[in-house]
């Protein structure tokens, strides 16, 4: 299996390079350059051909490709037009928030989601069973920038303003402003806090999603004759459902993992913008606008890196829960 | 595994620790790590430049050694949540942005002068100034008592730097038209000593404007840096070093900026500022920061939307301040369009359009139609242009009845003699719903007098590209906006030299338009100048280069908790130095 990972790592880097250099052609013939930041009649053309000259932007496109290839394979990515510091540098500021979000929100969307199916699955055709299915359908198909909206209105402004409730959630950011006169554990509490609604608004639509595909790959399961032989053999339901079908019945959903990884990236760039998430999501979305080249393309690198990575992941994951599957 | 590690340990016994225990720390208590080394006073320089770590130990030693004043009004933190970041941060070299003019003139850093009530020049760094009798020089003479942040004392020799860097082409100075009569280089400037330097220039209307707009910066970090490379200086938005009242404390970028009292201002500029901390939050969803405020997240939102002005008067212990801004929102024409040469054409575009019924509607009463780019709060704005061109499509349809625009086919739309129609596009940038709000507004009310007006939406930058671009000036209208500085310089946009550089949208050529653009610029005296300003703006109501729409007023939500807020045109961080917050409005834990 070390030498199956091995192959695909080295696969991807053709792939994750390929990107690379389409998204590089494909934003140098958009229209608009990086100094039109700047854009203000104060500002003679002179100025903007020097700034143009300071930022490298005079020379031709291929020669900057190259320039471009040579340094990232060094692992200099430049430096950020609309930052004026080193990408590595922005990156190594956003990245963490980025993935603490995802990775809470991927979290509870799978726990939540499969807890969600297999009750669904087992109670099938229930009150229960409908009702939940109801709530799940509403939440996949919200838009979770206008969830997040209604999120803030309800957990933040109505809770503590309208309704008095004993506990609410801020409505944006990662620390309070008093964040660092706060107790080490009041600290820990008011990051908690301060994580509760983006990783909500995030993880309703994908535990909706992880739900339905639970429901479906557990009656499935739950219909084999090795279920059966398990109730017959006078097992407590318990571990009939959760030992023997359970296991089985997890092997498509661990697919879906691989699968969701990008979703999750486009999502966080609605979630970080409403939350003001200070994240990757906001950062490429903002300097796709600005035509930061640099940003953009170690953006697009690290974004399609770790997509590639995912799916591995995934895949041998999928080694791991199913015997049956070797790669060799 | 032992043998490998012993070696490394006798051989760099301090690496090792160091990286183990941060190892450690950071896997145990990683979330309560990244922010408790505020609360102790010794800040965490680890992954920081080199520039950043060390210069910052030496601002901690040097402001350690000052006592903080103690009294009432002294305290607490100050919260302000804005949409945007601040670009270029506390580089005054680099950035023409207003949030980051605003922190540079007003939180971090210090001017020459700086503009008093009246907007009248008043001392700040400069203790007074003298002109020569042929105003081409000025003499600026230094207080002796501003330190930088890192403990030099602030000279004639950074005022000499910053003129230098400002003026030098490299730098790429983004405002390096505020320079324009200046003597660039060295020829233009000369340090008499420590405290006194002197510059040279020709005499020309508010020439003491760009020491009140750029900051000066501090030499003795700055020199050994080619020009060229400043813009990506530390400095800027890593760890500013500034000589403001407020020193940098921290930045995380897209979230936040924090910046406590600086102890060692001069008393003989008021002292340190009440605020122990002032915050700048990032929060770029409008409805996020409008719940922030309302909830106490942040104490000041800045720029709030006309639609949410009732939010705010009617929430408890919020205050709503507005003020008449510099800002205005115009329909650029494109008058190289054979449709948009005629003047009479485009007076009859304002004619036929409702401007006063849309301020009312897309501002709420916060703003004023504007009729010319000078600002009503300006000493040469002109009073009696303020009513020209109101609603009157009769006026409209008799003015391209002269021209020569007529339906002759009786579709509704005009025609003129070679049979073109009178049709135009109208472009805006996505996003933006008050520009797609006239756009479209302008279309169902043209349409009223025979002209077809087609709202057209493209990406900004997109946009920004097509009518920058000076070969195919790709548009016939554009919704635009500019935010004028306090002086007034129009040759830019208007005269007839600027109908081939970017800006030149209008591609205006008047004779007597250029006459009057050029004169006003070398008026020194406002009593001479205040005439030719009148006339200036009856021309542009005669020609049209533009429809400027409104004047839109600055909309603030804040905090009953924070006292002596005052703002006004200057700025939205005018009197932050005064702000200060009573004892039983502070935060818990606040000092």
């Amino acid at each position: 299996m070390i030498g199956y990972a091995i192959r695909r790592l080295l696969g991807a880097i053709p792939l994750v390079l390929g990107i690379g250099t389409i998204v590089f052609f494909v934003l140098n013939m958009a229209p608009g350059d990086p100094v039109s930041l700047f854009t203000s009649p104060n500002v003679p053309p002179e100025v903007l051909d020097q700034m143009r000259r300071n930022m490298g932007l005079d020379q031709p496109v291929h020669i900057r490709y190259l320039r471009w290839m040579g340094a990232m394979l060094t692992g200099d990515f430049g430096v950020s037009f609309a930052r004026n510091e080193p990408v590595i540098d922005v990156i190594r500021q956003l990245l963490p928030n980025t993935l603490i979000l995802s990775f809470s929100a991927l979290l509870i969307a799978f726990v939540g989601g499969v807890l969600v199916g297999v009750f669904q699955a087992v109670r099938q055709n229930s009150i229960w069973d409908n009702a939940s299915s109801v709530v799940g359908l509403f939440f996949y198909s919200m838009p979770s920038f206008w969830l997040a909206l209604m999120l803030i209105l309800i957990f933040s402004l109505g809770a503590r303003n309208l309704w008095d409730w004993p506990i609410y959630f801020p409505a944006s950011g990662m620390t309070s402003i008093d964040h660092p006169f706060l107790s080490p554990a009041g600290q820990l509490r008011d990051r908690f806090m301060h994580l509760v609604l983006p990783t909500l608004s995030l993880s309703l639509v994908l535990a909706a999603g992880v739900a339905r595909y639970m429901r479906g790959s557990m009656l499935e399961v739950i219909r084999q004759d090795y279920v059966r032989t398990a109730r017959a053999k006078g097992l407590p339901e318990r571990t009939v459902i959760f030992r023997h079908a359970l296991r089985n019945a997890l092997l498509p959903i661990v697919t879906l993992l691989g699968l969701l990884l990008p979703v999750l990236f486009s999502g966080t760039v609605f979630i970080e913008t409403v939350f003001a998430w200070p994240g990757m999501g906001k950062l490429i979305v903002d300097a796709i606008g600005q035509r930061d080249y640099p940003v953009v393309m170690a953006c697009s690198v690290l974004f399609a890196t770790m997509v590639v990575l995912g799916n591995l992941v995934a895949d041998l994951l999928y080694a791991v829960v199913d015997p049956r599957i070797r790669y060799e | 595994m032992a043998a490998l590690t012993l070696p490394l340990v006798r051989n760099f016994p301090e690496i090792q620790m160091s990286s183990r225990q941060s190892r450690t720390l950071g896997a145990l208590i990683f979330l309560a790590l990244a922010s408790a080394c505020g609360e102790s006073g010794e800040r965490d320089y680890t992954g920081m430049p080199e520039f950043c770590q060390e210069v910052l130990p030496r601002v901690d030693a040097f402001l350690a050694g000052f006592e903080h004043p103690v009294g009432d009004r002294y305290g607490g933190t100050a919260a302000v949540g804005a949409i945007g970041e601040i670009p270029g941060g506390m580089n005054a070299l680099i950035t023409s942005d207003h949030g980051a003019s605003q922190h540079q003139l007003f939180v971090n850093l210090m001017t020459l002068v700086r503009f008093d009530e009246e907007y009248e020049p008043a001392p700040w760094l400069a203790e007074s100034w003298e002109l020569n009798e042929e105003n081409t020089e000025i003499t600026f003479h230094l207080r002796d008592d501003v330190f930088w942040h890192d403990g030099e004392r602030t000279t004639a020799h950074d005022v000499e730097f910053t003129y230098l860097r400002a003026t030098d082409p490299e730098t790429a100075f983004p405002n390096a038209a505020f320079w324009e009569s200046y003597v660039r280089g060295p020829e233009g400037v000369e340090v008499v000593d420590s405290f006194t330097v002197r510059v040279r220039l020709e005499p020309h209307a508010e020439l003491l404007d760009p020491w009140r707009a750029v900051a000066i910066m501090p030499r003795h970090l700055l020199e050994d840096v080619p020009p060229a490379e400043l813009r990506d200086h530390p400095i800027g938005t890593r760890c500013p070093v500034g000589n403001g009242p407020f020193v940098f404390d921290e930045h995380q970028p897209d979230a936040y900026w924090s910046f406590t009292r600086n102890p060692a201002f001069p008393e003989g500029l008021g002292g340190p500022p009440f605020l122990q901390r002032y915050v700048y939050r990032v929060i770029p969803e409008q409805t996020t920061l409008l719940t922030e405020l309302l909830t106490g997240g942040v104490d000041v939102y800045v720029a709030a939307a006309p639609d949410q002005a009732p939010r705010i008067m009617d929430a408890e212990n919020i205050e709503l301040i507005s003020f008449p801004f510099r800002q205005y929102v115009f329909v650029g024409w494109n008058t190289r369009r054979p449709q948009l040469a005629d003047a009479r054409v485009r007076r009859a575009i304002a004619f036929g359009t409702n401007r006063e019924e849309i301020v009312e509607a897309l501002l709420g009463g916060y703003g004023q139609v504007a009729n010319a780019g000078v600002p009503p709060m300006h000493w040469a704005y002109s009073v009696e242009i303020r009513d020209s061109l109101r609603y009157d499509p009769a006026e409209a349809q008799r003015l391209l009845d002269e021209a020569g625009w007529i339906d002759r086919d009786g579709d509704g739309v005009r025609e003129n003699d070679a049979g073109l129609r009178l049709e135009f596009s109208i472009k805006y940038n996505r996003g933006n719903q008050q520009r797609q709000d006239i756009a479209e507004i302008m279309q169902s009310q043209l349409r009223e007098v025979g002209i077809a007006a087609r709202p057209e939406v493209l990406e900004w930058t997109t946009l920004q590209a097509q009518i920058t671009d000076v070969e195919n000036r790709d548009f016939d209208g554009v919704v635009m906006g500019w935010i004028t500085e306090f002086k007034v310089d129009d040759r830019d946009l208007h005269h007839s030299s600027a109908a081939e550089t970017p800006y030149g949208w209008s591609g205006t050529n008047d004779p007597r338009l250029d006459r009057l653009l050029d004169t006003l610029q070398l008026v020194v005296d406002r009593d001479d100048a205040r005439p030719l300003w009148h006339e200036f703006q009856n021309e542009l109501v005669r020609l049209q280069p533009y429809t400027y729409f409104y004047f839109t007023d600055r909309i603030v939500g804040a905090s009953h908790r924070i006292e002596n807020l005052t703002m006004d045109v200057r700025g939205e961080w005018v009197s932050l130095k005064e702000w200060w917050i009573p004892a039983e409005h502070r935060r818990a834990g606040e000092r």
